[in-house]
């Protein structure tokens, strides 16, 4: 017996717990960096608002709105639908669409646009054949649109990024019991929009957010593209007139809006809940479809891939290959470990940190503690290199005390504790893709009857048992996305580690990028595949465990 | 769970040991730029060094590291890099007679803390097929209505265009750099984009006729591997601005370094500084990069030469940082 059920409130006895401490502590300790932000931007502008405003803010505005709301649209048009069709129809290939559509996730927006660019260019080889055909000599003579520009930007990003949406959503859609959906046609209700979409609707949303926060903090991209907006005044801000408050000040801005539009969304669902009782039931049934059908599935399915994937990774295989330029196979042995090394010790402690921090605040939180958890996670929508700012005045301070300490207590005299080093990194990964394991996890709970948590601590389980015996297994699949997407995003990271890293460090994102920074895009080509290769095998799994899990 | 945190440890240590006879380095330079250099210095004098190269921050890192830095050097391309590290107080005065005498006192810093090492010349780009190289003579005469639609530019908030628009402002004040700045915005055939690689593309290509590129860039080009960028460069003629007689000389950037406040190794840190201002590294300069040598006493290398060498903008190169904050604001302000 299913039930679609409004939950109240949920308020359990608010005894002071090792739990609740560890995770406001924990929290504590993400918000630092995020905090450290204000506190820069609490600084002296200087009378540069005056100036941004008479000159650039509105266009930086505006233009971060119209990346912000394209890059959305599509990607989740891309991104529900697809998950849609693969969730609900049969048709050829369909298993194999279903991992080919996550492939796009592999891949660095930034290098893709890099790739892109070569190809539709003025200079590219497009342009170039339809001028050979159409006897056209120069610019003037034809239309056609200019990849570097806001419209190429929401072209790529969405292409690159609708996997966000689209693993959360299918991940939904499959949770999805079938029964619902035949009440939905006894009462002939749109399966979609009755069922499927109210049902999904946190995952997508977790999924749309992690977007939005991508789009918000990219700087690779948009500066490739010369799109002017809020993030790449930043930086025009800081290095280029030498003020870090009044840069600090304009990430602020960013950041409060995207916080405000997520929890706008949070608030508009926090009152509607569907959640399933009962877990012995089974999935969504597929529906066979005809050959018409089926070449249209096909179609919508395989085009994503292609501009997401296929394309960009057949680009840069052709300037890998033009180049002579000699590889180091050995250091390039050193570089792939120092980015598998990262990205897993990073991966793990957002899963562990991010399981915390759900769990608790869910069950056992007051309801600042869920407010506060969820600033915890915010950290993804600062510019990576804002961030990082964050982090290392954060642990630079830190480290000071423990100097100081470790002089008066020990009488030792030593250098830092963190800072320089691979902690420092492990650090910044958290703050900042603690939202993507986070996130993941937090809508999983939601899927979850909360009936259960009652029942087994009834039954005298601990809430530590409960939540280790009943709570945990049912929650894994969405672990083990939140936490491979991770994998993936700090394996694509760019200018956190770029920044904070210890001396003779390289990942495979700095190696590409010390040759992507000067357009070298046959000496970055070897390096940037290799980063998206990579990141397949964590897809590959993703979509085992997607395929498998059932319950 | 045990084992992994085991095995994360010792990683760790591995990564952490950092030995007295080792000198550290915060590079804004590019490390298959800079790796040759520091090859050189450790195979003369047994010196190892530990890179961390960064575009962006690593003021900001050394700032948030206070007396904890582990960081000796700071090595940047761009005197507006150089100079926040000198106006946040993170280098230490040094006295060296050495890059004294090396190094002219317009390309250092008034107080010792940074030094020049290697000079790169803002340089006007022209089709050699459709623009008559004598009817451009000075960076001003692209503010000219002739050139509506011909013009080419990377984006006016780059370091080295900021820089450039600082030069004029100090040549000729900030209201007549805004007019130039505007009249050459006018005149720009596209939006500005892409890097100065991108500009002499655009150039073979025919999108536009007349570009501003650093002159290392045409070397790259001349000299890469791709025999199409090849041919790009000698689709264009190099032509060094403002060098008639009464005028200021081109104007020039520099790279340079300096020896960072809480450094442990202070004298290891000179010692690099001044092996790079030295013969061998300021030859370096011109074989790796096609960079002008800063030191003095040092002639370019046969290849630069080649491209005739430039009267420089003698300007204090100080001033281009002080002015940026100014030149930026003109770039907000006409939309370059």
């Amino acid at each position: 017996m299913v039930e679609a059920s409004i939950i109240r409130e949920n308020s359990f006895n608010l005894k002071i717990n090792f739990w609740v401490i560890g995770t406001w502590i924990t929290s504590a300790i993400l918000i630092a960096p995020i905090l450290t932000l204000f506190i820069t931007a609490s600084g002296d502008s200087e009378g540069l608002w005056k100036h941004l405003f008479e000159t650039v803010l509105a266009k930086y505005i505006y233009n971060t709105i119209l990346l912000m709301l394209g890059v959305s649209i599509l990607a989740l048009l891309i991104g529900v639908l697809s998950a849609w069709i693969i969730s609900r129809y049969n048709f050829f290939g369909k298993k194999y669409f279903d991992w080919l559509l996550m492939l796009p996730i592999a891949c660095p927006a930034y290098l893709v646009a890099y790739a892109y660019t070569d190809f539709f260019e003025y200079a590219g080889p497009i342009q170039g054949y339809l001028r050979n055909i159409f006897n056209w000599n120069s610019a003037q003579d034809y239309w056609f649109p200019e990849i570097r520009s806001l419209g190429g930007a929401i072209f790529v990003m969405s292409f690159v990024l609708y996997p966000y949406v689209y693993v959360l959503a299918r991940t939904a859609f499959i949770k999805s019991p079938s029964s619902f959906y035949e009440i939905a046609s006894i009462y002939n209700k749109n399966q979609f929009y009755n069922v499927a979409l109210p049902i999904a609707r946190p995952a997508i949303f977790a999924g749309l957010a992690l977007v939005c926060m991508e789009v918000i903090s990219d700087f690779g991209t948009v500066e490739f593209f010369t799109v002017e907006t809020l993030t790449l005044g930043i930086f025009n801000v800081w290095l280029g007139m030498n003020n870090l408050a009044a840069a600090a000040q304009i990430s602020i801005i960013a950041f409060i809006f995207v916080i405000s539009l997520i929890f706008i969304e949070i608030k508009s669902r926090s009152n509607k809940r569907f959640s399933n009782t009962s877990q012995n039931q089974r999935n969504m049934k597929s529906i066979n479809l005809n050959f018409n059908a089926q070449i249209l599935c096909i179609l919508f399915c395989l085009t994503p891939s292609i501009i997401g994937f296929f394309l960009p990774v057949f680009l840069l295989i052709s300037h890998a290959l033009k180049t002579s330029y000699h590889q180091d196979w050995i250091e390039m042995i050193f570089i792939i470990r120092n980015t598998v090394f990262c990205s897993f010790f990073g991966a793990l402690s957002i899963v562990i940190i991010g399981s915390l921090m759900a769990l608790v605040s869910f069950y056992k939180g007051s309801r600042y503690l869920k407010n506060f958890v969820a600033i915890a996670s915010t950290g993804y929508a600062f510019p990576g290199t804002m961030l990082s700012i964050g982090v290392l005045v954060f642990c630079g301070f830190f480290d000071k005390l423990f100097t100081l300490g470790s002089k008066y207590i020990f009488g030792l005299s030593q250098n830092g504790l963190i800072s320089g080093t691979i902690i420092i990194l492990l650090i910044a990964y958290i703050v900042r893709f603690q939202a993507v394991g986070f996130g993941a996890i937090r809508s999983g709970i939601t899927q979850i009857p909360l009936n259960l948590m009652d029942a087994s601590q009834s039954m005298g389980k601990s809430f530590k048992e409960s939540l280790f015996v009943v709570i945990f297994p049912l929650l894994k699949t969405y672990v083990l996305a939140g936490g491979l997407l991770a994998f993936v995003d700090i394996m694509k990271e760019l200018p956190m580690t770029i920044l904070l890293r210890p001396f003779n460090f390289e990942t495979l994102a700095t190696y590409a990028y010390q040759f992507a920074h000067d357009e070298l895009i046959e000496q970055a080509a070897l390096p940037a595949l290799l980063i998206i290769f990579a990141g397949l095998i964590p897809v590959i799994f993703l979509n085992k465990f997607l395929r498998e899990s059932k319950f | 769970m045990k084992n992994l945190f085991f095995i994360f440890t010792l990683i760790m240590i591995n990564f952490n040991q950092l030995f007295a006879q080792e000198l550290n380095i915060y590079s804004h330079r590019q490390p298959f730029l800079i790796n040759p250099f520091l090859e050189a210095f450790t195979s003369e004098t047994g010196i190892k060094t530990n890179v961390v190269y960064s575009t962006k921050g690593l003021a900001q890192r050394l700032q948030a590291e206070g007396e904890n830095s582990p960081a000796d050097v700071i090595l940047t391309v761009d005197i507006g890099r150089l100079y926040i590290y000198e106006d946040n107080n993170l280098l230490s005065a040094i006295k060296s007679e050495i890059l004294n005498k090396n190094i002219p006192s317009h390309l250092r810093s008034p107080k010792g803390k940074w030094y020049g090492l290697s000079k790169r010349a803002r340089v006007i780009v022209t089709s050699k097929e459709r623009v008559d190289i004598n009817k451009i003579k000075n960076i001003e005469d692209l503010a000219n209505p002739e050139w509506k639609g011909r013009i080419c530019s990377r984006p006016g908030s780059h370091v080295y265009n900021r820089a450039l628009m600082s030069s004029i402002i100090a040549a000729h004040g900030i209201e007549s750099a805004e007019k130039w700045a505007k009249s050459l915005v006018n005149n720009l055939a596209r939006r500005p984009q892409g890097n100065d690689r991108a500009q002499v593309k655009a150039i073979f290509e025919g999108q536009c006729d007349i570009s501003i590129i650093n002159n290392y860039y045409f070397g790259k080009l001349k000299f890469s591997e791709d025999p199409i960028q090849r041919e790009w460069a000698e689709s264009v003629n190099l032509i060094f601005p403002n060098q008639g007689e009464n005028e200021r000389g081109a104007h020039v950037n520099i790279s340079g370094g300096g020896v960072a406040k809480h450094s442990q190794n202070k004298e290891y840190a000179i010692k690099l500084l001044e092996f790079l201002s030295g013969q061998k590294a300021q030859n370096l300069y011109g074989e790796i990069n096609f960079e002008y040598p800063a030191n003095i006493n040092i002639e370019p290398s046969d290849e630069l030469k080649s491209w005739g060498v430039p009267r420089e903008d003698k300007l204090p190169i100080i001033r281009i940082a002080t002015l940026a904050p100014e030149a930026q604001k003109i770039i907000d302000r006409v939309g370059w």
